[in-house]
């Protein structure tokens, strides 16, 4: 008795977790994503293009991984990495346009 | 006439000194890194970020290859200042606590050497240039 009740204790646990997961994590969509990366052009769209100070090129991001670039938006939200102007980005981007955009650009890897 | 050297000699002395803060300025873009150097240092870095620099077994680890070297020369420099000010890095910062340690070690010529070799490497990197709706 007790053990079975136990075990359908673990078995709902299991259950839910996925949905606690998939709730907090919103799932990108590549289509929506090109539209959301007009901004990010700017910058990261401009071959060779350099930050001012302290002077180095901006990064190339597509092609990059998915969750790496989701985590990199929401430390730039968070503050555990701080720039100027990603921040400010960052500021202004709903879980669903990070998840969008890190889609749209980790799918530049995909095509060979 | 004479107006008209010291114009000349002006416009020397001006692109003569365009050039300095030109030659200056690159020489701080462009790390002076070894790649064979990097390469041999880069075995602790393989383990997430692939063996070849393509980190593809875990989407959460960047892709290094054809990353341009002076922006991972910067980014390990923000590392090792984690949440200080940093005359390197100024107000940029990252507190990434297993980069911090995987930072804190290397000299800046390790971070040159590393960040040559993973610039040399094909990847799957490159601009967000003609990829944006309505841009080219």
């Amino acid at each position: 008795m007790n053990r079975s009740l136990i075990a359908a204790c673990l078995l709902a646990v299991m259950a839910t977790t996925p949905l606690v997961a998939g709730a907090a994590t919103a799932t990108g969509n590549a289509e929506a994503g090109r539209a959301k990366v007009y901004t990010c052009h700017g910058c990261h769209g401009v071959p060779g293009y350099a930050n001012a100070y302290p002077n180095y090129r901006v990064p190339r991001i597509a092609g990059q991984n998915e969750q790496y670039l989701i985590n990199a938006l929401h430390e730039y939200q968070s503050g555990d990495r701080s720039h100027p102007t990603m921040s400010a980005q960052a500021d202004s981007l709903s879980d669903q346009d990070i998840a969008d955009i890190a889609a749209y650009l980790a799918s530049f890897a995909k095509s060979p | 006439m004479s107006r008209n050297k010291d114009r000349i000699i002006m416009q020397r002395a001006l692109t003569l000194s365009l050039a300095c803060v030109f030659a200056l300025m690159s020489g701080a873009a462009l790390a002076s890194g070894d790649i064979a150097a990097g390469k041999q240092k880069s075995a602790t870095c393989a383990a997430c970020h692939g063996p070849d620099g393509n980190a593809t077994a875990d989407g959460q680890y960047p892709r290094l290859a054809g990353q341009y070297a002076d922006y991972v020369v910067q980014a390990l420099h923000e590392y090792q200042a984690g949440t200080r000010e940093h005359p390197a890095v100024g107000s940029i910062r990252r507190g990434n606590a297993i980069m911090q340690g995987m930072a804190a070690p290397l000299t800046d010529q390790d971070i040159d050497n590393l960040a040559a070799y993973y610039a040399s490497l094909p990847g799957k990197l490159s601009d967000l240039h003609g990829k944006v709706q309505g841009g080219d």
